[in-house]
């Protein structure tokens, strides 16, 4: 029987085979490209060890690190806008048919519409300062928000509605301490998606508006790219830029995460 | 049978009938038919029968859950309109907020509802403690449904239906999930919160849904036997046994009659809902069966 047992389960592996397994192809692949630029003899062609030199560079004069919390600002006000207006419509539409019946075709014709594709409109009424990629980021987040608030709210277990209305709990009460907290892990996914692709839409918008402006315009991590792309052709900087917005998020997934395990003990 | 002073029966269903419209298929069927029923303050009422007799129906109407689709149910002589904290439900599968731990759980009524109006919060919190001792969840109140056995869940659920002291219990098959000890000490203990040794006006009317007949007839003073297709009271049988019960009085030859005769209600059905999966049952279930 142990003999099963051994052979189903997967061998134990070392800390240090584990690290080797983790880390191999990435660093092979690193070592190749730093071959591959020294041979290509061009100072521009980006490698590993420029790039680490242009983050340092980016760092220490500080507008790498002003372009990033611009840009996290932008999302941040973004997201609060579409939380507010997403997440107030998605119980609405969630809990009274008619006015679900009502929205639901507007918002089905919408939401196809991909973020960048308002982008001209959002720039010849707001401009190419922070409305404009303020406008585009809330667009984006409002979706995922309203969407999984909808389907958390119409998803509630309907016996401890029914529960809380033979306790005499008014109908207001059971909305804000059965149906929103029942709903909450639906609308928490929300966030995480909304904040997601709001990350991913500032980029874009500030690479948009910034294009629009000339390079000058509003700033943030998006339009610090496009500089480096359409004037200055610093590759180095470019990937600098690609390696800060992949982290940025992954953080946003991250602190998301762990704010689900907070507000949530009773689903570990 | 047991009258109270002024002889209104606290319960009162006439001529109740449920129908149910399927949603898909838009086929008629129905529930219940034709249940009258008069429950006197005090009295503690046991329902059995086989499943799909329309058990859970019946109380879902006393709890204003559902609308009959014909009859009347009055409760202290006026209609009932809606649910409400004066009948209190333990449903079948507890229905305990997850989000919620049992300390909270147990004050979800008293914090939110009705039965909270005009005390302090020092008063629910006692309240609270009283039934969390009552039922003996001492050193669980922290903990989420999620982690507790299906007894302490049915342990929480009693002891919130409880504390929102509701004048009308109404039990679904409350103890169904416990284990043949813990179901025996819990419905001793169910009599005793019941009120079974205090002065009988003092006594809560309780609607106790089970399909143990042993339960129903060491807990009732009348046993309500349902049966299928279409759901209706078979047989109403008054319990003539002593109060208060202990688990002696299942030595009782009387105990043994009372159950031998209530299973001589159902046992047909019983069996024909164990090996009559294939031979659907007569026609009167459905319109459109009765249209053919």
């Amino acid at each position: 029987m142990s003999s099963i047992v051994t052979s189903i389960a997967p061998p134990r592996l070392s800390r240090r085979a584990w690290l080797i397994q983790m880390t191999l192809v990435p660093l092979v692949l690193i070592g190749i490209w730093e071959v591959w630029a020294v041979l290509a003899n061009d100072p521009r062609a980006p490698a590993p060890t420029r790039v680490i030199e242009s983050f340092i560079d980016l760092v220490a004069h500080g507008g790498l690190i002003l372009a990033t919390l611009q840009s996290l600002g932008r999302v941040v006000s973004g997201f609060a806008i579409a939380l507010v207006v997403g997440v107030f419509l998605g119980i609405l539409m969630g809990s009274v048919r008619w006015v679900r019946n009502l929205l639901d075709p507007i918002v089905e014709s919408f939401r196809p519409i991909a973020p960048m594709a308002i982008l001209p409109i959002a720039i010849l009424w707001f401009g190419t300062g922070t409305p404009a990629a303020l406008s585009i980021v809330a667009y984006a987040a409002f979706f995922p928000l309203l969407l999984n608030t909808v389907h958390g709210v119409s998803q509630v277990d309907r016996k401890l509605v029914l529960a809380a209305s033979t306790m005499g709990v008014s109908r207001w009460r059971i909305l804000t301490n059965v149906v929103l907290p029942a709903s909450l892990p639906s609308v928490l996914l929300g966030s995480r998606l909304a904040m997601g692709v709001a990350w991913t839409a500032i980029i874009a918008a500030e690479l948009g508006v910034g294009a629009k402006s000339g390079g000058g315009g509003s700033g943030g991590i998006g339009a610090m790219m496009f500089v480096f792309y359409a004037y200055n052709i610093d590759l180095n900087a470019i990937v600098v830029c690609m390696i800060v917005v992949g982290v940025v998020a992954l953080l946003i997934d991250r602190l998301f995460r762990f704010a689900e395990r907070r507000l949530m003990p009773w689903r570990s | 049978m047991m009258n109270n002073a002024n002889g209104k029966p606290k319960l009162r269903l006439q001529d109740v009938s449920k129908e149910f419209i399927a949603p898909r298929t838009g086929q008629l069927t129905t529930a219940v038919t034709g249940v009258n029923l008069e429950i006197q303050n005090g009295e503690f009422i046991c329902v059995v029968g086989p499943s799909g007799c329309g058990k859970s129906t019946v109380l879902n109407l006393i709890a204003g859950l559902d609308n009959p689709t014909t009859g009347r149910i009055e409760a202290n002589g006026a209609p009932i309109r809606g649910p409400g904290a004066d009948r209190g439900v333990m449903f079948q599968d507890y229905a305990l907020m997850p989000w919620q731990t049992v300390y909270d759980n147990i004050g979800f009524g008293l914090r939110y509802g009705t039965p909270g109006e005009g005390l302090s919060s020092n008063e629910r919190e006692q309240r609270v403690r009283h039934f969390i001792d009552l039922v003996g969840l001492n050193g669980s109140e922290k903990k989420y449904p999620h982690q507790l056995s299906g007894g302490m869940r049915q342990r929480v659920a009693l002891a919130r239906l409880l504390a929102n002291g509701p004048d009308i219990l109404l039990m679904d098959e409350p103890l169904g999930a416990l284990d043949a000890q813990t179901r025996l000490i819990l419905q001793v203990e169910l009599l005793r919160i019941w009120g079974e040794t205090g002065d009988r006006e003092q006594r809560k009317t309780a609607i106790f849904i089970t399909h143990d007949i042993e339960e129903a007839v060491f807990l009732g003073d009348r046993v309500v036997v349902m049966s299928t297709h279409p759901g209706r009271v078979k047989a109403v049988i008054d319990i003539d046994l002593p109060r208060p019960r202990t688990e002696h009085i299942r030595a009782n030859p009387r105990f043994g009659q009372l159950a031998e005769r209530i299973w001589g209600l159902i046992r047909d059905e019983a069996y024909r809902a164990i090996d009559g999966k294939g031979g659907v049952q007569p026609a009167a279930t459905t319109t459109t069966e009765m249209a053919h």
